[in-house]
């Protein structure tokens, strides 16, 4: 802080070659992901998680004793032991969503960005657009390390990987897509609310807190309208993207088919509802940002 | 050149900045001058569209802010020092801020050398005094080597040496061409910065002239006589319009006179005159007088 020197603005610089574009946008949010230290410790996190989890279910299944696991089974538990960690890396992705765009709200790191990208939507759109390839990049390694490291205990239980199946392979490739969409989600929520506590609480309360609410209910009640509502709802449709067969063994919701009235998505309609959420979402943060003063 | 038009801002139910119509020209530096809570940061904040106006408009060089190819070689705006995250290093936020309009890191680094920033860039921001974050958010405002700086309360802040450097670094980017608008309520700092002054209170443009023509319209003059005789020109020059103060034995001070009216009156009498010097009014007495009935919120002790 010492020594301040007056030089001009170098004038000479070729201004020809500078001036605003959305790859260049991209770069700048790329550059301002991988320099936050929350960033890199929430991608260390989904690491950890997953392969933890994937270890840990690994090492305790006991399934030995019993008939051999027929080819179906087989494919489902390996999907099952790789991508159990995304239970709880959503939740880090959920609050990493969020965080990316409130924290320039609340720090007021926002005005610079807008001052810099006064149209702001190229800036909204490069933002989520890193969030998503860093989030879909993240898991997939995660995941697909997690499926290396605990096929060699499952075959030991009889439970032949093919990992190479395309059924397997698009289970988890679609655990990679599932995190990126709620991180999406979120990430709208935080464009619209500005706030990073209102924006997890909201995010979190719809992924987690409606899903078991309306489960009690539906429990209780037998309401078929609320077992259809949850089937809608973000994470419940997300699930079978990474599950393979009817998603019982994943953990997903008891496959309806005892009641007709009862709607199951299968993985292709789970993602289509899970997209159609994040688009709303996100046409409604960006016009929102666009009208809103900064 | 920036050309603010009928521009009108209103927060709810209050009027920020009330249909004010100026321009900045360049190769002057614009002071902007207005108590707390005066529209100051409001008008400068449409300037860069952060803020939608109400009504008016408001063009750099001819087009709305947004409307340009090149936005940070067109302004480069510190409006709030504390605009940036927190948890990023002052290096990284400049180069993330360059990366928007493909400007490189040696650009970035000539910055960092000009706002003396070179042994706190690599560290976070969060632990920046606002002495540092107001030298990092100059530092951001001239990476696009701006045709126009925007700086409000730039010297907020800023230890003496730093206040030096701005005034040194404004003056000599006006006399370049440039287009420089800067706030202050440091009317002092004004005073030695500024060609040319708006002054605003409530909203609304009160004053809008050069600097030492704002200073005349504000105060009368005055001058400081001492003189062995002081009882006998104050006699002397005595009558309605003019105003004499004695504040010591021999020392006076004449308002309502030119230092020539004095002397001449003096030789005429024979009155030895051992003193006789204009006192230029102070920039902060001209602002309170421009501005006592505009201001929003008065102090209860007197001034």
């Amino acid at each position: 802080m010492t020594n301040t020197t007056l030089e001009a603005p170098q004038t000479s610089t070729a201004h020809s070659s500078t001036h605003l574009s959305f790859p260049r946008v991209v770069r700048s949010e790329w550059i301002k992901l991988r320099t936050l230290r929350s960033t890199q410790w929430s991608f260390a996190v989904f690491i950890v998680l997953t392969v933890g989890f994937g270890l840990l279910m690994a090492a305790t299944l006991d399934i030995s004793g019993g008939p051999a696991v027929d080819a179906e089974t087989q494919k489902s538990l390996t999907v099952m032991v790789a991508t159990l960690g995304v239970n709880f890396t959503q939740l880090v992705a959920a609050v990493l969503g969020v965080l990316i765009i409130s924290g320039e709200y609340t720090t007021g790191m926002i005005r610079s960005t807008f001052a810099a990208v006064p149209t702001r939507l190229p800036a909204l759109f490069a933002k989520a657009l890193v969030l998503a390839v860093a989030t879909f990049v993240v898991s997939l390694v995660s995941i697909i390390l997690t499926a290396l490291v605990t096929a060699p205990i499952l075959a030991g239980q009889g439970v032949e990987g093919q990992l190479l199946d395309g059924e397997v392979m698009l289970a988890l490739v679609g655990g990679a897509g599932y995190l990126t969409l709620i991180a999406l989600l979120a990430f709208g929520f935080g464009a619209i609310l500005r706030n990073s506590a209102g924006g997890i609480a909201s995010v979190l309360g719809l992924i987690l807190v409606v899903p078991t609410v309306l489960a009690i209910f539906a429990g209780i009640t037998q309401a078929v309208w609320a077992q259809n509502l949850s089937a809608f709802l973000p994470s419940t449709a997300g699930a079978p993207m990474f599950a393979v067969g009817d998603g019982s063994a994943a953990g997903g919701p008891p496959a309806g088919a005892i009641d007709p009235d009862v709607i199951t998505l299968d993985s292709t309609q789970g993602f289509l509802v899970l997209l159609g959420w994040v688009v709303v979402m996100l046409i409604a943060a960006a016009a929102l940002t666009k009208r809103r003063d900064a | 050149m920036i050309e603010i038009q009928g521009l009108t801002k209103r927060y709810g139910a209050k009027t920020a900045v009330d249909n004010i119509t100026a321009t900045i020209r360049p190769g002057l530096v614009t002071g902007f001058l207005g108590p707390n809570g005066a529209g100051k940061s409001t008008t400068m904040r449409t300037i860069i569209g952060l803020d939608r106006p109400d009504s008016g408009s408001v063009t750099v060089n001819g087009k709305r802010y947004a409307e340009h190819h090149n936005p940070m070689h067109e302004v480069g705006a510190l409006l709030d020092a504390k605009a940036i995250h927190t948890g990023r290093t002052a290096y990284n936020h400049l180069l993330a801020m360059a990366a928007t309009h493909g400007i490189g890191k040696a650009r970035v680094h000539e910055v960092i050398a000009m706002t003396g920033l070179e042994s706190v860039a690599k560290k976070r921001v969060g632990g920046f005094s606002l002495g540092m974050g107001q030298r990092l958010g100059i530092a951001a405002a001239l990476l696009g080597d701006p045709q126009t700086l925007i700086l409000d309360e730039p010297v907020n802040g800023l230890d003496p040496e730093g206040v030096m450097w701005v005034r040194k670094l404004t003056r000599h980017l006006a006399s370049q061409g440039r287009t420089i608008f800067l706030s202050s309520h440091l009317m002092s700092e004004m005073a030695q910065t500024a060609d040319h002054l708006i002054v605003l209170g409530r909203g609304r443009i009160i004053a809008d002239a050069p600097v030492g023509e704002i200073l005349a319209l504000a105060t009368g003059t005055a001058v400081r006589v001492r003189t062995p005789q002081a009882t006998d020109l104050a006699n002397r020059l005595a009558s309605s319009d003019v105003t004499v103060t004695s504040v010591e034995g021999d020392l006076l001070t004449i308002a309502g006179l030119a230092s020539a009216q004095i002397g001449e009156a003096a030789a005429q009498a024979g009155i030895v005159l051992h003193e006789l010097t204009p006192l230029a009014a102070s920039l902060e007495d001209a602002y309170l007088e421009l501005t006592q009935d505009d201001v929003e919120y008065h102090s209860e002790v007197s001034r």
